[in-house]
């Protein structure tokens, strides 16, 4: 009997997992340039956690569902498969029947004011299109979505009889939410633990926050090669897969710790030999939000072509790297706290205070030469379209010009490659860039 | 759709809504009070009353543009804060003597980043952290939040918040929602001697006036209607079901249509007096927590609570014979969109009609409404 047969719920899932082969395919293709070699050892990654879910579904071993930015570590420590229940918005948004399912969502009375990427995620649950876990890990911040998307699910009929735990967030950033939120992580570990029958090991996590540790020293060493002009790399390698092996497929494994060596030697050839993504680097910009998923290939390469206009930064690229300290086990419990609230890209703009929507502007802008900052203003994004004033205000301090463009990063008949290309390219005309 | 109310009171109360510095606060500031602005009904206004400050409920009465506060806020945002925002750039809330922020939605916890940049001349402006759970370490968690904003405003009033001024001040709000209950009481009779708009005109002017006065003008209001009936000319009794909703205006359209609302849950109304602050615990902060993060009837805000809030409404709809339910949802407001999808499928099963309304916060559009609203009293066959 085949699987699907027996579990409906994952025809999605494996839909996604033969795209993922299929690029793959086309990415070996081309694996004479050092950058795809990198791009191939991604999908494998990416299809090793797709496999390890299979396998949990097919031979009823644990798995949970989860989020991003909630302390992968500790699933790695206890040796438990996961899949993140946003994955298909995030991880394959490349897939051909996308579009199809943004309908479908709105059909279903979801609107089309909604965050696209947790209308999708509400779609495939409700739809019975995700795996149905052993439990489920719901995150509560950073934006009104995240809770909501999980209000749903908690609600779901397949899902109401799954255990779910989901760590509250506070608001600030001090001491007192650091506390307050590594206690939360660690009821969250006594739930897996009670529902999963796995232990949490102690050396084994620190094991694994060390190699993790090791994984952010590079990204951080990768992203000072980032500051060069011409930069090593653009959009097409840098945040978002350094953010897939550290934060989703890889998070403290040795195979991530080799990944991003390679990332920096890759990068430091290109250094060395002064070549960027472009033949010739005239803007360097900060796009300050999550990638254009859903239309990536139809508008990332025209800003480098069109206008040499290079992607140094984005927001899941930059944020503090802190290191975890693992000398004893109550640092570790805040270390992980601060690491998954405080530093976490978008959770450290999003979840909280706007401060740090300027801090990271004034930082990234000094440390990476930016000539333009970009808010792309993803409809879903509401905390951050509050703050437009505070972004702008902080670039005219800074003296860098800075645009809010208006767009759904999944969804491109929202406002079309076109309508955003035309908009840019006035923008850039009238502020002498390029 | 109009009741027989010929009370200077309801006048006071209705006036009360038509402007954000009422003739009563007024009267307060000349008298040396002072007023502190609160967004969200999750703060604890009984610790304002307790510094001897007089609480108002932020809203944006009054506004008829958000041109200023576009350059803050962008498009995809909720009005309600564009609009509130606007007002405080252009100086229209240099009334109050500080403002208190909670991180609600997305929207309106943003007030409080720009406010503190943008609008210099407010010396007091806070942020409570609230929590999105409901569990015993967030009642915690939110007890000492209510400590800490205590101990700040104590700090900057120079007043003390004694255990026993709080309490003092949790039993006269008590008092009001003990009060508005009654009159919502009187709404579960066949012929209500109050319509909705009226209700909601009452229920906004007890979050803009000191409260042992509202209280007062409320009891008077009580004993005025006593005995009336209203005129029963209505085709349905509604339930409204929704977000911050202060204006008695967009009621009356629905009414005019012959759909009386009879009861809602709603941040202006049952949300925040169905259920008392529990006088029978040693620390009135420990109290306070408990009534806004768990025993008072929630919002979507909360995760984890939705079953309790869809029989809360559920519950509600047949206590006060409602023909069917209305859910209001102010654009861009992800929370109430969610809610009223899950909400619509729970009703669904009831057998109760919802018919799901978008709307702008300042009321506008009023034929669009008006023809929804009266096709949906054809649809419950009224």
């Amino acid at each position: 009997m085949a699987l699907v047969d027996k579990h409906p719920e994952m025809v999605r899932y494996i839909s996604e997992l033969e795209w993922f082969k299929f690029l793959r395919e086309q990415t070996v293709a081309l694996i004479e340039i050092p950058e795809m070699q990198l791009q191939v050892k991604t999908l494998d990654s990416l299809l090793s956690m797709y496999g390890r879910i299979i396998d949990a579904v097919e031979n009823n071993k644990p798995f949970l569902a989860s989020y991003y930015c909630l302390a992968p570590e500790l699933y790695t420590a206890m040796d438990l498969p996961y899949y993140m229940v946003m994955q298909t918005p995030f991880l394959a948004s490349s897939v051909p029947y996308l579009l199809k399912d943004i309908d479908a969502a709105e059909e279903m009375g979801l609107g089309n004011d909604l965050c696209t990427a947790i209308r999708l995620s509400i779609y495939y649950v409700e739809a019975n299109l995700s795996p149905l876990p052993t439990c489920a890990l719901n995150l509560l911040y950073p934006c009104d979505g995240a809770p909501l998307l999980h209000e749903v699910i908690k609600r779901n009929q397949r899902w109401r009889n799954i255990p779910m735990f989901a760590p509250d967030p506070p608001y600030y950033m001090d001491e007192r939410s650091l506390n307050y939120f590594a206690g939360e992580l660690r009821n969250m570990v006594k739930f897996i633990e009670k529902h999963t029958h796995r232990k949490l090991d102690l050396d084994k996590l620190k094991e694994t926050i060390e190699c993790s540790n090791q994984m952010f020293r590079l990204w951080d060493e990768y992203n000072q090669l980032r500051r060069n002009v011409p930069s090593p790399h653009g959009w097409g390698i840098g945040g978002p897969q350094c953010f897939s092996q550290a934060w989703v497929y890889q998070a403290g494994t040795p195979e991530g710790v080799d990944w991003f060596k390679k990332l920096v030697e890759i990068a430091e050839l290109n250094v060395k030999a002064g070549v960027g993504p472009v033949p010739q680097e005239k803007i360097r910009l900060f796009w300050f939000d999550l990638l254009p998923f859903g239309w990536v290939f139809e508008f990332l390469p025209w800003l480098e072509s069109e206008w040499g206009a290079v992607m140094v930064m984005d927001m899941f690229a930059n944020f503090p790297y802190t290191m975890i300290d693992t000398s004893s086990e109550e640092k570790m419990w805040l270390g992980l706290a601060k690491r998954n609230l405080f530093d976490s890209p978008m959770v450290r703009q999003a979840r909280g205070v706007a401060d740090n929507f300027a801090n990271d502007i004034r930082r990234i802008v000094k440390d990476y030469k930016i000539d333009v900052v970009i808010w792309p203003g993803h409809m879903g994004h509401k905390d951050g379209s509050a703050t437009v004033g505070i972004m702008r205000e902080t670039c005219r301090d800074l003296n860098v010009p800075f645009i809010h463009l208006g767009l759904d990063l999944f969804d491109k008949r929202y406002s079309t490659p076109d309508q955003i290309k035309d908009k840019i390219s006035q923008f850039f005309r009238a502020m002498g860039l390029g | 759709m109009e009741t027989p109310i010929k009370s200077k009171v309801f006048e006071q109360f209705n006036e009360a809504t038509k402007t954000l510095l009422n003739p009563v606060l007024q009267d307060w500031k000349k008298q040396g009070g002072k007023i502190i602005g609160y967004f969200c009904s999750t703060v604890p206004e009984e610790l304002i009353t307790a510094a001897g400050l007089t609480s108002f409920r932020m809203r944006a009465t009054g506004s008829t543009s958000t041109e200023m506060s576009d350059a803050f806020f962008s498009s995809i945002n909720c009005s309600f804060p564009r609009h509130c925002f606007n007002l405080a750039l252009t100086g229209e809330f240099k009334f109050l003597d500080g403002v208190v922020c909670v991180n609600s939605c997305d929207h309106v916890r943003r007030i409080y980043d720009n406010w503190k940049r943008f609008v210099p001349d407010t010396q007091f402006i806070e942020v409570m952290s609230l929590p999105r759970k409901t569990d015993p370490p967030q009642i915690a968690w939110y007890r000492d939040e209510i400590n800490l904003l205590r101990e700040k405003l104590e700090k900057h009033f120079g007043v003390k918040i004694s255990d026993k001024t709080l309490w003092k001040a949790i039993k006269l709000h008590n008092e009001t929602r003990r009060l508005q209950k009654k009159l919502y009481e009187l709404r579960k009779k066949d012929k209500p001697p109050i319509t909705g708009s009226e209700t909601l005109a009452v229920m906004v002017a007890g979050t803009a006036m000191p409260k042992a006065q509202y209280n007062d003008m409320l009891r008077e209001l009580l004993d005025e209607l006593k005995g009336v009936e209203g005129p029963g000319d209505h085709r349905a009794r509604l339930m409204l079901v929704g977000g911050i909703l202060d204006d008695p205006a967009y009621v009356k359209v629905i009414e005019d249509q012959g759909g009386l609302v009879v009861t809602d849950s709603l941040c202006f109304g049952t949300r925040i007096m169905w259920v008392e602050v529990n006088e029978n615990i040693k620390d009135p902060a420990e109290a306070l927590a408990r009534y806004y993060v768990a025993e008072r009837p929630s919002c979507p805000r909360f995760y984890g609570e939705h079953d309790n809030r869809s029989n809360y409404v559920i519950n509600m709809c047949r206590e006060f014979k409602c023909d069917g339910i209305i859910g209001e949802r102010l654009m861009f407001c992800d929370s109430w969109l969610v809610e009223h999808y899950m909400l619509g499928q729970d009703l669904k099963a009831a057998g109760i009609p919802m018919l799901k309304l978008d709307r702008e916060y300042i009321t506008g559009g009023v034929g669009q409404l008006r023809t929804r609203a009266q096709a949906f009293l054809e649809t419950i066959g009224r």
